[in-house]
């Protein structure tokens, strides 16, 4: 197996493409940090912050009462920063520019999808998927080690993004002061968490639907040997699938048996969902059932087809 | 002679359609085997169901006892094999191409690569990338690809499809020489027949996907009388004393002259006949039946007792 994974990804990295592809992301990454750097006004502590705060929550408790709309988590997290000397507004530090760069798991998942989508269909295209079937190893461990590759490279993308981010960030805006924790506000509690595992889990949960993506894009390769296909309609959804589902969410109750309503778990964690009666078991056992679907797709075909190409 | 693959009563069907009928044959150790027949018989289907790479509808693969349908990895194992045209990663250089195949079968160390790359002749360009290489080059390459674990058997579909005279003789020389030296069992497909000529031991006719014919070359070229072309002056008269000394034989006016079916032994009394008649001899030649008529013949002859 692990020569079959060294096998794909040298196949991966002699293509000039995938470094354009890193290229790319550094750049855009760097823009983002440039410009930032900017618009970075000087930064003056609230010295009365604690009094603003209390403020913030009384007009909150008022809008509550009038407006029904849910400020809970707001007034929570106000009352706790107030208790524990936290003041809510910071310098622009690294961190801050690493979670901004999180826009940025996009444009990973577009190149994830890329490679994906190509992975199994371009050995088709270039007739070499006949030399690679005619080894000693069955045709599931072949695709195997291809999806493995594909997740091994979603993450080599997302690590890029967040070290060169975090460098970067720490060059442009220097770290905080004192470690500023992160406060999580979950079924009622606040909790202190440290900034970068924070960080983590949200570029974590950010790609869950960046990994679908391409999960259903090796689905598509595998299945139809047609990366444009592939390509096409996996980042056609990439952008659009959210908003699409959001719309139908408005409307309809089974908009949240789509895939898109489930992907974005933070959701859980630091929002609400986005339709009532959505818990966090039921998203994520969504997810397994489109997973299942999809590789269930992928394998079987590839197992069973003739290669005639 | 030790039987390495087998194929019994192998049928395959797509879409409603019989492409392969019933096909049983078997290829030995040491041998080369030509696959003859036009395009579209069933040659390359038959090839793809024998490397795994097609299903087979009814009947059984066996490579070395293994059956290429329940025991896959252990069945192909024993292959290595050309499908059509030898496709190999342009982007990469030919050693990382052959690097790639040699981590997907067990074994198989540097020297064993180093080794089939100087065998195939490929070493001075083995690190330029594949797609800067000559169609000649990308067929040497293939052959290494086939052979870097040693294979019993070695599969070889249209393996001089596009190559040079010079590059057809060098592939031929390393399958008679694989054959004999190594012991291999050799599967080429072709529908070249001069090509198959040269190369094999046996043959097997397909058309229509079916296998009409398995015969041992030399039976099969040789196998028929000789005819001979008699270049002769005045050619009628000398057909009408064929015709008078020999009822029983075969004679027809030629472009040359004459063509006439006999032993050997009877050519210096036609001779003795003709001088004795005051026909001028001008040559007298052996023709030999090629591949090529036989091929035509055999087809033919099937065909109609199939069809009619």
């Amino acid at each position: 197996m692990v020569n079959l994974l060294k096998n794909e990804w040298m196949k991966i990295f002699k293509r000039p493409g995938t470094y354009v592809m890193i290229a790319i992301l550094i750049v855009i990454t760097a823009l983002v940090g440039i410009l930032s750097k900017y618009q970075e006004q000087d930064f003056k502590a609230d010295p009365n912050w604690e009094q603003t705060l209390r403020q913030e929550n009384l007009a909150l408790e008022k809008q509550m009462e009038q407006t029904k709309m849910d400020f809970k988590k707001e007034i929570a997290i106000n009352e706790y920063r107030i208790k524990h000397h936290i003041p809510p507004k910071e310098k622009y530090h690294v961190w801050s520019f690493v979670k901004d760069t999180s826009q940025l798991i996009i444009l990973a998942g577009l190149f994830t999808i890329i490679i994906s989508a190509g992975i199994v269909a371009s050995e088709f295209n270039w007739g070499t998927i006949k030399l690679l079937l005619i080894r000693p190893i069955n045709r599931s461990k072949i695709l195997a080690s291809k999806y493995l590759t594909i997740l091994l490279f979603a993450l080599l993308m997302l690590g890029i993004l967040f070290v060169f981010s975090a460098i970067l960030g720490a060059i442009l805006f220097g770290m905080p002061d004192k470690a500023v924790p992160y406060l999580n506000y979950y079924n009622g509690q606040v909790t202190e968490q440290n900034i970068v595992v924070h960080l983590l889990i949200y570029y974590g949960l950010s790609s869950i639907d960046t990994i679908m993506l391409a999960t259903m894009a090796f689905m598509i390769s595998s299945v139809f040997r047609n990366s444009s296909l592939a390509i096409g309609l996996s980042i056609f959804l990439l952008f659009t699938g959210a908003t699409f589902t959001t719309l139908l969410a408005m409307k309809f109750s089974w908009a949240k048996y789509i895939l898109f309503a489930n992907t974005n778990l933070s959701l859980y964690f630091e929002g609400t969902p986005m339709l009532e009666g959505m818990t966090m078991s039921f998203s994520i056992i969504m997810l397994l059932i489109y997973f299942a679907i999809f590789q269930f797709l992928a394998f079987f075909i590839f197992k069973k087809r003739d290669v005639a190409a | 002679m030790e039987t390495i693959v087998e194929l019994k009563n192998v049928t395959k069907v797509i879409k409603g359609r019989t492409i392969i009928d019933n096909i049983s044959f078997q290829v030995n150790k040491g041998e080369v085997f030509g696959f003859l027949g036009p395009n579209g018989a069933g040659k390359t289907t038959t090839i793809r169901m024998i490397v795994g790479l097609m299903g087979i509808t009814s009947g059984d693969i066996t490579i070395g006892g293994a059956s290429i349908k329940t025991q896959f990895e252990d069945a192909v194992g024993h292959v290595g094999a050309i499908v059509e045209n030898p496709e190999m990663y342009k982007f990469l250089t030919g050693y990382q191409n052959l690097v790639h195949y040699a981590r997907m079968s067990k074994g198989i160390t540097k020297e064993k690569i180093t080794e089939t790359i100087e065998l195939v002749g490929l070493t001075e360009r083995i690190n330029d990338k594949v797609k800067t290489y000559s169609l000649g080059m990308r067929q040497r390459l293939g052959l290494a690809q086939c052979l870097l674990h040693d294979p019993a058997v070695l599969i070889l579909d249209e393996p001089t499809n596009g190559l040079d005279p010079a590059g057809i003789r060098e592939i031929r020389d390393y399958v008679r020489l694989l054959a004999r030296e190594k012991n291999m069992a050799v599967i080429v497909s072709s529908h070249l027949l001069s090509e198959m000529e040269m190369m094999c031991d046996r043959i097997g006719i397909i058309q229509n996907g079916r296998l009409i014919d398995v015969q041992h070359m030399k039976e099969f070229v040789h196998n028929t009388e000789v005819t001979y072309e008699l270049e002769v002056v005045p050619s009628e008269s000398a057909l009408s004393l064929i015709k008078t000394n020999y009822p029983n034989v075969r004679a027809n006016l030629s472009r040359n002259g004459i063509s006439v079916e006999l032993p050997k032994e009877e050519i210096p009394n036609l001779v003795k006949t003709f001088v004795a008649n005051e026909i001028q001899i001008f040559g007298i030649k052996e023709v030999a039946k090629t591949l090529e008529d036989r091929f035509l013949e055999v087809t033919a002859e099937k065909g109609a007792a199939q069809h009619g």
